[in-house]
C-alpha cells in the first residue's frame, strides 16, 4: 500500500474546516490531518515550537493554506515557508475563496505549487479536495524528510 | 509716432518697464518744443560758426550746421528735421556763401551748396529712418512684453489647473482602492458564507436522506439552487468589475480566427442540437483579445442560448464595412428575440427580458459586451422582434488605425 503523506490545513474558518475535513473523510485522507486556525500556529507547527514544541520532526508533505488569515496572512506564511531553507521544498497549495489575479500572481511570484480557487458548489469542493488530497498526499513522492504515515 | 508710446501697450506692468528700461528713447513731445529746438540747435549751430570764424578757421560752417541737423533729427523728429534743413541751408547761403548777406547764389557756388542740401536731407533722412526703426522695435518689444506676460498668466493658469488634476487623480486612485478592495472583500467574504449554506445543505441531503419527506428535500434543493445562483452572481459581478479594472493589452486580433475558436468551442456543449453555423469575412481589428473573446463568447452563448426552442437554429456571424477605421460585426440568430419597447435595458447589469424558467442566466453578459466594447471605443445595439430572432452588433477599430482607440472611461 502507498505511504500516506501528513496534510497541515490551513484555515481559520471552522466550516470550511469542517467542510474540508469531510471531503477529506470521503476518500479515507483525513487520518492524518493537521489543522492549525492562523498564519503564526501555522508557523510555529511548521518550526516545532510554542504548542507544536514536542511534536515529532518532519515537515508536511504538502499544505493547504487559505490566504486570508488572522494574526499572520496567507501570503506572508507562504513568502516565510519559501525563504526558510528547510521548509522550502514542503508543496504549498493555495486553497482560497479569491480569484482575484493580483493574489494568484503575488502567490506564483512566492513560488507556490498550485493555487486552487474554493469552488462555492459543494461538490466541486470536495472533488478539488479530494484531488488535492490524492495527488500530494497519495500520488507526489513528497520531498526526503516528510512525515509519514 | 513719439506719442506711440502712451497708446499702445495698455499693461500697466509694461509700462512700468518700459520707462525703467528705456530712458534713452524719451525724446520731446511737445510740437512747439521739438521745432523749437530745431531753430535753437541751427541758431547755436550759426553762433559757434560764426566764433570759429572769428579766430580765423576756416570752412567749419557746414559739418557744425550739418550737425545742428543730425541733432534736431536725432530729438525732435521729421518736421523739426526739415526745418533745420530749411534754416540751415538758408543761413549758409545767406551767411556763408558769396556774395554774402544775400540769398543769391552764384553758379560756382551752386554744386557746393546743392551738395550741402542734399548731404542734409540724407542725415535728416538717416535719422528719420533710424528712428521708424527704433519705433518698430519698440513696439513689437511692447508686444513681446504683453504677449510674455500673458503667458506667464496662462501658464500660471495651466500651473493651477495641473494641481487641481493632481489632486483629482490622487482622489480617483483612492476611490478606484477602494473599489479595489471592495471587490476584494467580496470575492473574500461573501462566497465562503454561500459554500457554507451549499456544503452543509448538501450534506444534511446526504445524511438526512432517508429520514426528510419529498417536500423537505425540495425544500433543500431549493436553498442549494438559490445559493449557487448566488455565487454565480457574485462570480459574474466580480468579472464584470474586474473589466473596468483590469489595464488592456492591445494588439491585432483576427476576428476570423477568434470566432472559429469559440465557436468550436461552444459547439462541444451544442452536440444533439441542429444549428446551422454561418460564419463570413471578418476583419483583423486592434484590441484586447482576451476580452474581446469574453465579447464573442457571451454573444455567441446568448445565440445558442436563445434559440434553444428551434428545430432548426440559425446563427450568422459577420461583418459590414464602415469605412477605413472601423467595422462592425453581428451576431444573428432566429431565436427568441426581445421586444424593441425594452432595448434601452437590454445592456444594463442584472437586465432580464426573459423569466428565469426560460432562460437561465444572470443578466450580466451584454453588460460585460457593452463594457469592453466602450472601453475599445466602439459601440454596441441590438435589433430585434418577439419571435422572429435577434441580432447584436458591436463595433472596433480596424487594426490600421491603432491611434484611434483611446481607452473611453
Amino acid at each position: 500500500m502507498t505511504t500516506l503523506g501528513r496534510i497541515l490545513i490551513v484555515e481559520d474558518d471552522p466550516n470550511d474546516v469542517e467542510l474540508t475535513l469531510t471531503a477529506l473523510a470521503d476518500y479515507n485522507l483525513a487520518n492524518e490531518v493537521v489543522v492549525t486556525r492562523d498564519g503564526q500556529q501555522a508557523l510555529d507547527y511548521l518550526y516545532c515550537r510554542g504548542e507544536f514544541g514536542s511534536r515529532t520532526a518532519g515537515n508536511p508533505a504538502v499544505m493547504l493554506l487559505d490566504l486570508k488569515l488572522p494574526k499572520i496572512g496567507g501570503l506572508e506564511v507562504l513568502q516565510q515557508v519559501k525563504a526558510d531553507e528547510r521548509l522550502k521544498m514542503i508543496p504549498v497549495v493555495v486553497l482560497t475563496s479569491s480569484s482575484e489575479e493580483k493574489d494568484m500572481m503575488r502567490s506564483y511570484s512566492l513560488g507556490v505549487n498550485a493555487y486552487v480557487v474554493k469552488p462555492v458548489d459543494f461538490h466541486e469542493f470536495v472533488n478539488a479536495v479530494k484531488e488535492l488530497g490524492i495527488f500530494w498526499a497519495v500520488i507526489n513522492e513528497p520531498p526526503p524528510g516528510s512525515v509519514q504515515k | 509716432m513719439v506719442t506711440g508710446l502712451a497708446e499702445g501697450p495698455t499693461h500697466l506692468g509694461v509700462r512700468r518697464s518700459l520707462a525703467y528700461w528705456n530712458p534713452e528713447f524719451q525724446r520731446i513731445h511737445s510740437p512747439i518744443l521739438r521745432y523749437g529746438f530745431s531753430v535753437v540747435s541751427v541758431v547755436v549751430a550759426l553762433a559757434v560758426a560764426f566764433a570759429l570764424q572769428h579766430f580765423q578757421f576756416r570752412d567749419v560752417e557746414l559739418p557744425v550746421l550739418t550737425l545742428a541737423i543730425a541733432f534736431a533729427t536725432w530729438h525732435a523728429g521729421t518736421g523739426p528735421s526739415v526745418l533745420a534743413v530749411l534754416l540751415s541751408s538758408a543761413s549758409f547761403d545767406y551767411f556763408f556763401i558769396e556774395p554774402r548777406y544775400s540769398f543769391e547764389i552764384s553758379i560756382r557756388d551752386l554744386p557746393y551748396f546743392s551738395i550741402f542740401v542734399i548731404w542734409a536731407a540724407i542725415v535728416a533722412s538717416f535719422s528719420e529712418v533710424r528712428r521708424r526703426i527704433e519705433d518698430n522695435l519698440r513696439q513689437a518689444r511692447d508686444h513681446l512684453q504683453v504677449e510674455v506676460e500673458q503667458r506667464r498668466h496662462r501658464e500660471d493658469e495651466i500651473r493651477k489647473l495641473n494641481q487641481e488634476l493632481g489632486k483629482r487623480a490622487v482622489e480617483l486612485e483612492a476611490s478606484n482602492k477602494e473599489l479595489e478592495s471592495f471587490a476584494y472583500s467580496v470575492s473574500h467574504d461573501l462566497r465562503a458564507p454561500l459554500r457554507h449554506m451549499v456544503g452543509y445543505s448538501e450534506l444534511l441531503q446526504r445524511q438526512a436522506a432517508s429520514l426528510l419527506d419529498e417536500k423537505s428535500q425540495r425544500f433543500i434543493q431549493t436553498i442549494l439552487n438559490a445559493a449557487k445562483r448566488m455565487g454565480n452572481l457574485i462570480d459574474d459581478l466580480l468579472a464584470f468589475s474586474r473589466i473596468g479594472r483590469a489595464e488592456t493589452n492591445r494588439a491585432k486580433v483576427d476576428l476570423k480566427q477568434l470566432v472559429d475558436e469559440v465557436v468550436a468551442e461552444i459547439g462541444q456543449d451544442t452536440k444533439g442540437r441542429n444549428i446551422a453555423w454561418k460564419i463570413g469575412a471578418l476583419p483583423v481589428c486592434y484590441g484586447d483579445r482576451s476580452m474581446l473573446r469574453l465579447v464573442v463568447v457571451n454573444l455567441v452563448s446568448n445565440a445558442v442560448k436563445f434559440t434553444r426552442m428551434r428545430e432548426a437554429a440559425e446563427i450568422e456571424i459577420g461583418a459590414v464595412d464602415r469605412g477605413k477605421d472601423e467595422a462592425e460585426m453581428f451576431v444573428k440568430d432566429n431565436g427568441a428575440g426581445f421586444d424593441m419597447q425594452y432595448v434601452d435595458k437590454l445592456f444594463g447589469v442584472f437586465q432580464r427580458l426573459h423569466l428565469p424558467e426560460q432562460f437561465e442566466g444572470t443578466g450580466i453578459g451584454l453588460a460585460t459586451v457593452q463594457r469592453i466594447i466602450h472601453r475599445h471605443g466602439g459601440q454596441v445595439r441590438g435589433e430585434a422582434a418577439v419571435d422572429q430572432g435577434a441580432t447584436f452588433y458591436f463595433s472596433l477599430p480596424k487594426a490600421q488605425n491603432p491611434e484611434r482607440t483611446a481607452d473611453a472611461p
